[in-house]
């Protein structure tokens, strides 16, 4: 069973490049505003998650283990 | 002296850009320009909404666009311009969807954040041993020791070549600025600038291919082996990475520079904590008098906005200097502020071809406005003429000569 994620998108900084929305579709979708939100936290594997967060040009993308609250992107 | 209200290239308009722009993003926020047949597009969210919707504007303006080049090149030149067309047609920015997707990402792990912040060292090296070059001359044109070396330094370095070779590929660099410049004589150091770039590459990429190693032309050389880049392509784009670092990041320095050390009480600040301050300084600096003034789409479609047709096909030109002064989105927009944050600025762009080098020219910014201030807290102007290049498109100081200590 594979650990639940956070996933939350910063909208200040999202300009709508499309790489998670490319690299983890189950996850990630555009808004009116072609900025991304989550609609399916478990909707790709974990590491999918973590390169569509490292992907992101302006490093919007925040991701947690919801359980513990660890931060697991960006890393310290 | 031009007046012609649509000649973008008047004096005038290329000295002050933001009297210009600003004036159209108050009056007629989407104006059409008859003189160079384009849609001019200042207002903030009319720029953001543009570049999002790449399904309506497309990216292949040099591809898909008939027109003669704007403004007239010599006539006996026009075998040149379809030469420099057929160059220009694959550059990862002049592509849409799906071939872009794929391009993108070939190249996009090698400039993630998380990547480009790992050259911070290097970089901070490269800007201290250019400053100790000129340091015991208490004077220097900032342009020529500094904002142009450094980007081809760490352009050398990326590409995997000799630095004995950083000459060479300075001199191509130079070339490659004539590109949406106003001199009708453009194309011919255009092309032979891309001609020696291309010549120069070919035999690197062969090699790459066959030992790979750590540097971007292995990555498009891998590209290329998995079928997403042809070989003109991986050329072509081996350019683009040498033009689109250089010309910009030259920019960046210049235009920081000449801001800090045109505000007195901004400059105060960054001195007093540069460590502290030079993140959303150098934001600050890219929105006030950003590297790129505009850029171009091409309509994929008939689009209607402020009451007005665009037709597909019509070319559209969107100033990123107007928007990152829209009222509507920064309070005393024309203030420079070392504080403002936050600072949604569109200087790289916004939307899927949102600039991929802008990580690595922040790293730049910062590392040289940090050192500026922490080595020569008292420098200063040493001109009273300052000259830009005739571009549409950059805002690219001719020389920025300034001093410390007795440099008087």
């Amino acid at each position: 069973m594979s650990r639940l994620l956070k996933i939350t998108v910063d909208h200040r900084y999202c300009v709508g490049s499309a790489q998670c929305v490319n690299l983890a579709p189950g996850v990630f979708r555009h808004n009116e505003n072609v900025q991304s939100e989550v609609f399916d936290p478990a909707g790709a594997p974990e590491a999918a998650v973590l390169k569509a967060a490292r992907f992101c040009p302006t490093s919007a993308i925040r991701v947690e283990d919801a359980n513990t609250g660890e931060v697991l992107f960006p890393q310290a | 002296m031009s007046h012609d209200p649509d000649d973008l290239f008047a004096p005038e308009v290329i000295a002050d850009p933001y009297g210009y722009f600003g004036h159209l993003r108050e009056t007629d926020p989407l104006h059409w320009n008859a003189r160079s047949e384009l849609w001019i597009v200042t207002r903030y969210e009319d720029l953001v909404w543009l570049v999002r919707h790449h399904e309506l504007f497309s990216s292949a303006v040099i591809k898909s666009d008939q027109r003669p080049p704007y403004p007239p090149i010599d006539a006996e030149d026009r075998g040149l311009f379809d030469e420099v067309r057929h160059f220009r047609s694959d550059q990862l920015v002049e592509q849409d969807r799906p071939a872009h997707t794929t391009m993108r990402e070939a190249v996009h792990e090698y400039f993630t954040p998380t990547a480009m912040e790992s050259w911070r060292p290097f970089v901070r090296a490269a800007v201290a041993e250019l400053l100790d070059e000129v340091a015991p001359k208490g004077r220097m044109d900032v342009l020529q020791a500094l904002a142009a070396p450094l980007p081809v330094r760490i352009i050398t370095h990326m590409m995997g070549v000799p630095s004995e070779d950083r000459d060479h590929l300075r001199a191509l660099a130079d070339k490659l600025l004539y590109i949406n410049r106003g001199e009708s004589y453009r194309m011919k150091p255009l092309m032979e600038g891309i001609r020696a770039m291309m010549e120069y590459v070919e035999p690197k990429v062969g090699q790459r291919a066959e030992k790979p190693e750590n540097d971007f032309i292995s990555v498009l050389a891998a590209a290329e082996k998995n079928g997403v880049f042809t070989r003109h392509q991986v050329l072509v784009n081996t350019a683009l990475l040498l033009f689109a670092g250089h010309e910009t990041t030259m920019n960046l320095i210049c235009n920081g520079t000449l801001a800090l050390l045109c505000h007195p009480d901004q400059w105060a600040r960054l001195t007093a904590d540069p460590a502290g301050t030079v993140r959303v300084a150098t934001e600050e600096i890219l929105r006030y008098d950003p590297p790129v003034k505009s850029t171009q789409r091409i309509a994929a479609a008939d689009v209607e906005r402020h009451g007005k047709q665009i037709r597909k096909g019509d070319r559209i030109r969107w100033i990123m200097a107007a928007a990152n002064r829209d009222p509507r989105i920064f309070e005393n927009p024309d203030r420079f502020d070392l504080s403002r944050s936050p600072n949604p600025h569109v200087s790289f762009g916004s939307g899927i071809h949102y600039c991929l080098g802008a990580t690595l020219a922040r790293v730049e910014g910062q590392e040289v406005f940090r050192a500026l201030a922490e080595r020569f807290p008292d420098l200063w102007l040493d001109t009273d003429v300052l000259e830009y290049q005739p571009s549409i498109q950059f805002r690219s100081l001719k020389s920025l000569p300034v001093a410390w200590g007795h440099g008087a």
